[in-house]
């Protein structure tokens, strides 16, 4: 896999809020790659930086949002050296996204089919009505809805409908790389996984690598590969999905993560909570962001940041792998 | 069952609301003839896909709303049109705590002016024995350092401490019973637990009993001793968790475990369609019979009875997988 040429490179990536309180550190030198075709997970609690770090790769940060250091490459190119005009070619066509709140992602007034025409008549001008058309019900037809729901308004369909249109227009231009930010989480279990399983179906015929995003642990870790695991606004843990089966060798934050989630056939129904709560973002704790809720912290935690350290299927951001090899990016 | 009566006994009950359906005036049945009954420091889940009816029945028990018909009996006290004094006085038994940890908090009011209030109200507490039952009751949901905190409005404190909020006024009362309506669904991860384990903690001391509302599986095993499963405004199965989980016998039951993440056997989904539930009222046979890989003749045309399999398992199917 690691031969392949990557589609997304994330090298120390830092983004953040101006507020009156002084800068939002969102997301903190964060490092990751993603191959094509891969599906890798990121998790992390509400405010954690997942979407921050979503709109900064689709370079859609907002008002006082901005890249504070770092490099995005898609597909090899820094998606911050592209001009205006070459970003818009860009985007959608190379890199799309689903957004966290699909429901308002649709125009209300719009049908299903000009919803999808106009996204792709926008970004191939020299594509023809009939052609979009014909793309359209290609499109309606991989994610599983009936084309009658062609001409059907947003508020006729359901919520497991209204999100499969969303993902079918993300990837209308056939791009090779998708974000998709908690696609599944206001939906009911059951809706869900049909979406799930949707997608992982879609990628067969259809091949690009997703960064799928959601605060869910056992859904995420069914679905991806890896696993990125985010805490306040750091990357402290990627690791291959099987790992999360089990404890030990973990991040104390993915350890406590694992420990909280009630499982539901095993035989052992005890769980155990995080105590305290996430950080300030303005004031982050010093050395190690996850110090004052670690049951493991030591004098070095309170002091020094933690190096990324390379485990055999992954990468910890904790003192306590210290010893293993560390690993440097830029 | 005989020796010693339930704390919560529902019987029949039925909630209808009124909707305009193609310009005429009809009803939608959120409960549709439901029977249950909680034992005293019983927890029992309630699961199902939402719009399946669960909070209108916790609202029914808590008489936020008037059963359409049916009966509610609560101590052996028959509640379900009570009204005035008693359904006050009624309110001190059973409390809620909702899905919307900041919603159901007033944000002008500081923490301690939340609890405070039930417990002069309720308790007639005053003085050095009214700041000492308070300062007592936060510490227990974990709201520590209790002086920091007693003076703080809602939107200075997370989701968690919100909830936690919500469980000490709920317990100033020294309610029997609480309804839980999906308390951690809107928490984070690493939160959950802890407010989980708080009610589960908060059970064996108060000799609490809850009915806890949940979509999802895991936790409704977790925490309650009793799973009832429900579809369409109908019970379609209940059962001792571990049975329910290990054994479902109800097609619904079952989609809905195939469904759940962190289930070891990844399967298709077993359903035939994914039709939402139709609660129009006067709907006739198996709520769930347009998503059911078994369905037959019988099942479109007679609703299925709730029917033992063995002591402590019941389904509402005429094909039960057993
Ligand atoms: N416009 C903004 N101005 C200032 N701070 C912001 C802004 N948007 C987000 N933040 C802060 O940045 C941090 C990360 O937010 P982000 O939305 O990326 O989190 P998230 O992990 O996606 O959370 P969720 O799971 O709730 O979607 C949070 O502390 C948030 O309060
Ligand atoms: N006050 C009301 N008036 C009309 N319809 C209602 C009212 N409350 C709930 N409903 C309807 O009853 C059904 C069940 O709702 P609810 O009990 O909230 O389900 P759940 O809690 O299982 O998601 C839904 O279709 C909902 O729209
Ligand atoms: S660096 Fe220290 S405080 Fe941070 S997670 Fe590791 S042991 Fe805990
Ligand atoms: S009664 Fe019939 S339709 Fe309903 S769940 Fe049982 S087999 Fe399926
Ligand atoms: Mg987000
Ligand atoms: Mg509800």
């Amino acid at each position: 896999m690691s031969q392949q040429r990557p589609v997304l490179e994330l090298e120390n990536v830092s983004v953040a809020y101006d507020s009156d309180k002084g800068p939002v550190q969102a997301v903190n030198r964060v490092n990751l790659t993603l191959y094509p075709e891969e599906i890798v997970g990121l998790v992390g609690e509400s405010g954690s930086g997942k979407s921050t770090l979503a709109y900064a790769i689709m370079r859609l940060l907002k008002g006082s949002a901005y890249l504070a250091e770092g490099t995005i490459r898609v597909m090899g190119q820094d998606v911050y050296s592209l001009s205006k005009k070459e970003l818009r070619q860009f985007r959608w066509s190379q890199m799309a996204m689903v957004f966290q709140s699909a429901m308002s992602a649709l125009n209300p007034v719009m049908t299903v089919e000009e919803q999808i025409i106009d996204t792709l008549r926008t970004h191939r001008r020299d594509m023809s009505l009939s052609q979009a058309r014909k793309r359209a019900e290609e499109l309606l037809h991989l994610v599983s809805i009936d084309l009658k729901h062609l001409r059907s308004f947003p508020h006729q369909l359901s919520g497991g409908m209204r999100q499969r249109v969303v993902i079918a227009i993300a990837i209308a231009l056939d791009p090779a790389f998708v974000i998709m930010d908690e696609p599944t989480t206001a939906l009911d279990v059951v809706v869900q996984r049909s979406i799930l399983d949707q997608i992982q179906e879609i990628q067969r015929y259809v091949h690009f690598a997703i960064l799928f995003i959601s605060h869910d642990f056992s859904l995420v870790a069914e679905l991806a590969s890896r696993v990125a695991i985010m805490y306040a606004g750091r990357l402290v843990e990627v690791t291959k999905s099987e790992r999360l089966q089990l404890l030990g060798n973990h991040h104390p934050y993915t350890e406590g993560l694992l420990r909280a989630i009630p499982k539901l056939t095993a035989d052992e129904v005890t769980i155990e909570g995080i105590p305290g709560y996430p950080p300030d973002l303005v004031d982050l704790p010093t050395g190690c962001a996850f110090h004052p809720r670690c049951p493991n912290v030591f004098a070095d935690c309170m002091i020094d940041r933690p190096e990324l350290y390379q485990m055999e299927d992954g990468l910890v951001e904790c003192h306590l792998f210290k010893g293993a090899k560390e690993v440097h990016y830029v | 069952m005989s020796e010693s009566p339930s704390l919560v006994a529902v019987s029949d009950l039925y909630v209808r609301f009124p909707i305009h359906s193609k310009g005429k005036k009809a009803y939608i049945t959120p409960v549709d003839h439901v029977s249950f009954a909680i034992e005293r420091g019983e927890v029992l889940s309630l699961v199902g896909e939402s719009g399946s009816g669960k909070t209108t029945i916790g609202k029914a028990l808590m008489r936020i709303l008037e059963p359409t018909s049916g009966t509610i009996t609560v101590a052996q006290r028959d509640v379900t049109h009570i009204r005035g004094n008693a359904l006050i006085e009624y309110r001190r038994d059973v409390q809620m705590i909702f899905q919307d940890p900041f919603g159901s908090l007033n944000p002008v009011r500081t923490v301690e002016q939340h609890v405070m209030f039930p417990l002069r109200k309720h308790r007639n507490l005053k003085d050095a024995a009214l700041q000492e039952a308070l300062d007592n009751l936060l510490e227990r949901v974990g709201l520590t350092p209790v002086a920091e905190i007693r003076i703080k409005n809602p939107h200075e404190l997370s989701g968690g401490q919100r909830q936690r909020v919500a469980i000490a006024r709920a317990l100033a009362v020294n309610p029997k019973f609480l309804v839980a309506d999906e308390p951690i669904s809107m928490l984070d991860v690493s939160i959950r637990a802890g407010i989980l384990r708080l009610m589960n903690d908060l059970k064996a001391d108060y000799n609490l009993s809850y009915l806890y509302i949940t979509h999802d599986l895991a936790s409704a095993r977790y925490f309650g001793d009793r799973i009832m499963v429900m579809y369409g405004g109908q019970i379609m199965e209940t059962a001792k968790s571990s049975e329910l989980v290990r054994k479902p016998a109800h097609p619904y039951t079952r989609l809905l475990l195939a469904a759940t993440p962190g289930n070891p056997v990844r399967q298709a989904l077993p359903e035939t369609s994914n039709a939402a539930p139709d609660l129009l009222e006067g709907r006739k046979g198996c709520p769930f019979a347009d998503r059911c890989p078994f369905v037959t003749e019988i099942c479109r045309e007679t609703a299925p009875q709730l029917l033992s399999v063995d002591a402590a398992h019941s389904v509402a199917c005429h094909h039960p997988i057993v």
